[in-house]
């Protein structure tokens, strides 16, 4: 594979793999990663898989294309993908992102500041085909050639020719998903032109139009979340039975029982987890229960369908699935007439309900949405819990959520929480709005199949376990127990997979949670501690 | 009128076609209907890196925008492109030296106008002079340092390799278009118009609507280019030194919120009712947004 030579005419080849991906030429890794040897191996698609799917893109596979049977079907991808992108630059179908993505598609200055900003880029070891402006660049030459319609000579002085055949078409579906849509890379463009933009509309384009997406984000996901009450498919008298084992836990915890509040009407704010923590990580919810006790919050969980479950996949690639949720979130909290709709421990949730669904909230349903971060804060910072912070006399480390920290602004509660109760807090490099992406974000965290988990651990997550090792490196010795804390379902799951697949617990000492966590643990009223490291 | 050369023309018709050109770029994104939030942090209106969505309650607190840290901080990204010193500094110091050439350019036609006009109101002696002597400083540097980050940027954009596949004929195209202007400027200069009183005096023709000079061969040669560049400016990616105005302050910087009652909400009402045709079979091609949108809603 001459890769050197790769060009942006190549994403059209009828044939081949665009890249070929060597752990030896991928970001060095800190100790004690930093041995051929210490790298986990990377998994090959097999051949079965090969026939039947497209996978000339890098050979590693997010979505599932089938490859045509016929010229016939060959041709209705194409003219699908024409269709969506009238559609994407069209007021009536598209108001949501007409003016952000009109922007960026016409005015980069192909500059390739943003390229090292991109943790995949710059992880792979710089393939071109990760390069912010590749996908972008391909995007904004279709457009240019077969939408905009300019002459032979203009397409050639500008530099828009490109051929826009059924590989095409497959290698960008495929692409939409190597980006996590962090938009470190929006950060550094001098010009304001937006990458991490441009694959979401990517995204959009192919779910909204062509119906393709990851099975685990339509499907299984924002689908399964409307029809069954959540994206982990458990229905409402499992939500129910879980809530029961929760309190159990809890009192065996910590030797009394609480009472979950559920539908209670009237209640001050209503509290949505991401249900994911319910079978994950129960600790989570079960932290939010006691410090909520404690502190005397007014608060209820709800246990209609969707109301019990935050996440709200719709903002990785659907703008109709978003309002679907959003609305149905909006719904539920005017029917218990709280005040107030308040995220747990969940990024993506945090962004799309706050953020981006803002705009589509009218009259009854337009119900103030906030952070579970300023009330922890008030809790915390406030003394309205006791707490011990020697309780917690380990090394910790915080991540910051993209969606919560550089796409929503909440950036410092967090920390004063951990500066109040955590002795040894340390500050990977760099964090807040700078953050590095877990390398599971806009999806890739519950993108489990085949293998493309191998391709999250070692290229999109690799600057995240460069960052955690960097913070831990004075430590690193495995004896001392280590925390990375990550206020976030889905980075959490992140950080689980690849501390897994580096090992990295028997070799480093590094373990992960959420922060609630950290601050039970640091209850004085609370005998028995709260966090579990994995060898308990 | 009658005595105005092809040359006056040619400069009306650039500056009407520059103006024609931009406003319809304006007018084109100012009439896109609202969009969804998406904006990204740092925003310099807010706390120091943070948000309103810090506080407890926010919607319930006073806004407070810090417009004053929004304003420094865009003139030190558009006067000395801040994100390319931090991020791309290689490419910095052929890009700074371009556009803040290009800035002194702009300042000097401003002082150029500025001294015709007191001409042409009769202010004459110590004024006016230090107008036209700080006219020539601003403008010889401003070409001076326009043309090196010309080559600079023609150099880099012609050996870079992770520039190189990127870069259309038109970038260089432009790139040699502006040094073509900055260059016949310091000839103009150098050869024919040391004191920039020529090129002061045509100015002050086209106010008055009178050929006030006639401008020898060198010096129209600059005006012909500076006008045929006008004309060319509006219609190419380069509008991004105004563009600027949406793609932060519109996108990137806009995190106000939808209250109720607001003016937002009125919008957001107005576009739920566009009519949506995306053909995926998990949306209703032919329906309003708000209906397709309210699918999950009981």
């Amino acid at each position: 594979m001459k890769e050197n030579k790769l060009t942006l005419k190549d994403i059209s080849k009828p044939s081949g793999q665009l890249a070929e991906l060597n752990p030896e030429e991928f970001m060095k890794l800190p100790c004690p990663y930093d041995t051929p040897e210490s790298q986990p191996s990377l998994k090959p698609l097999t051949d079965a898989v090969r026939e039947k799917y497209e996978c000339d893109l890098d050979g590693y596979m997010a979505i599932k294309i089938p490859r045509p049977k016929s010229k016939e079907e060959e041709e209705q991808l194409v003219h699908k993908f024409l269709d969506g992108l009238r559609k994407l630059l069209s007021k009536e179908n598209n108001w949501t992102f007409l003016m952000p993505l009109t922007l960026s598609l016409e005015y980069c200055a192909k500059c390739q500041t943003c390229s090292d900003a991109c943790p995949i880029y710059v992880s792979s070891g710089k393939k071109e085909i990760y390069r912010p402006t590749f996908r972008a660049e391909a995007l904004r030459r279709i457009v240019n050639k077969y939408i905009r319609k300019k002459g032979k000579f203009s397409l050639k002085m500008t530099g828009n020719e490109i051929e826009l055949n059924w590989k095409t078409v497959a290698r960008l579906a495929e692409l939409a998903y190597r980006c996590t849509l962090c938009r470190r890379c929006a950060q550094t463009c001098p010009i304001g032109v937006d990458n991490g933009l441009i694959t979401h509309e990517l995204r959009k384009l192919f779910s909204q139009e062509l119906g393709i997406a990851p099975e685990e984000i339509h499907a299984k996901g924002s689908v399964q979340h409307l029809q069954k009450g959540s994206s982990t498919g458990m229905i409402q008298q499992a939500f129910a039975d879980t809530l029961e084992f929760l309190e159990d836990d809890i009192e065996e915890r910590i030797g009394r029982r609480i009472t979950i509040p559920i539908d209670k009407k009237g209640a001050e704010i209503l509290l949505i987890h991401n249900a994911g923590e319910y079978l994950s990580w129960p600790e989570n919810p079960s932290a939010f229960a006691i410090i909520f006790d404690a502190a005397g919050i007014d608060y209820t969980l709800s246990s209609e369908g969707v109301g019990y479950d935050a996440v709200n996949y719709g903002l990785w690639y659907d703008d109709v699935q978003l309002a679907r949720v959003a609305l149905r979130h909006a719904q539920i909290a005017k029917d218990l007439g709280v005040k107030k709709i308040v995220v747990g421990e969940c990024g993506h949730a945090h962004k799309a309900i706050s953020v981006i669904a803002d705009r589509i909230f009218t009259g009854e349903l337009n119900i103030p949405r906030e952070s579970c971060m300023p009330i922890l804060e008030d809790i915390v910072v406030n003394e309205k819990i006791k707490l011990d912070p020697s309780k917690n006399d380990f090394p910790v480390t915080l991540h910051d959520p993209c969606n919560m920290v550089r796409l929503m602004g909440v950036v410092d509660p967090q920390r004063r929480i951990l500066r109040k109760i955590a002795p040894q807090f340390r500050e990977m490099e760099p964090h807040g709005v700078e953050n590095y992406c877990c390398g599971g974000g806009s999806g890739f965290a519950i993108m489990p199949s085949l293998n493309f988990p191998d391709w999250r651990s070692s290229v999109s997550a690799r600057m995240k376990f460069k960052q955690i090792l960097e913070a831990f490196q004075d430590l690193i010795d495995p004896s001392i127990k280590k925390m990375v804390c990550a206020p976030c379902s889905n980075c959490k799951g992140a950080i689980r997979d690849l501390l897994a697949y580096y090992n990295a617990w028997e070799k480093t000492g590094i373990a992960y949670t959420g922060l609630v966590e950290i601050i039970v643990n640091a209850m004085v009223d609370i005998k028995k501690p709260y966090i579990e490291w994995p060898d308990m | 009128m009658g005595n105005l050369s092809w040359l006056h023309y040619l400069s009306y018709i650039s500056f009407l076609v520059f103006i024609f050109g931009i406003l319809t770029k304006v007018i084109k994104y100012v009439r896109m209907p609202i969009h969804l939030r998406w904006e990204l942090y740092p925003i310099p209106h807010e706390k120091k890196d943070g948000s309103y969505f810090e506080e407890i309650d926010w919607w319930k607190k006073p806004r407070r925008k810090h417009y004053l840290n929004q304003i420094v901080f865009m003139a030190q990204e558009i006067l000395f492109i801040r994100a390319l010193y931090h991020h791309n500094r290689k490419m910095w110091y052929a890009s700074f030296p371009f556009h803040f050439g290009l800035y002194l350019v702009i300042a000097w036609l401003a002082l150029l106008v500025g001294g015709a006009l007191l001409k042409i109101f009769g202010v004459v002696g110590g004024v006016a002079e230090a107008l036209q002597s700080v006219a020539v400083v601003v403008g010889v540097t401003g070409m001076i340092l326009g043309t090196i980050g010309c080559v600079g940027l023609l150099i880099m954009r012609a050996t870079t390799s992770d520039l190189k596949g990127y870069t259309a004929p038109t970038d260089y195209f432009n790139i040699l278009f502006i040094l073509a202007v900055l260059a016949s400027g310091i000839i103009a200069w150098g050869s024919a118009d040391p004191h920039f009183s020529v090129v002061q005096e045509y100015i002050r023709g086209l106010i008055t609507f009178s050929a006030a000079v006639t401008p020898s061969k060198t010096i129209a040669w600059y005006i012909t280019l500076f006008s045929l560049f006008l004309i060319y400016l509006p219609f190419t990616h380069m509008t991004h030194f105004f563009m600027k105005y949406f793609m932060w302050d519109k996108v990137r910087f806009e995190d106000e919120p939808n209250l109720r009652g607001s003016i937002i909400e009125s919008k957001i009402a107005k576009v739920l009712n566009y009519t949506q045709n995306w053909s995926a079979p998990h949306i209703q091609a032919g329906t309003k947004w708000s209906e397709t949108a309210s699918k999950g809603v009981k």
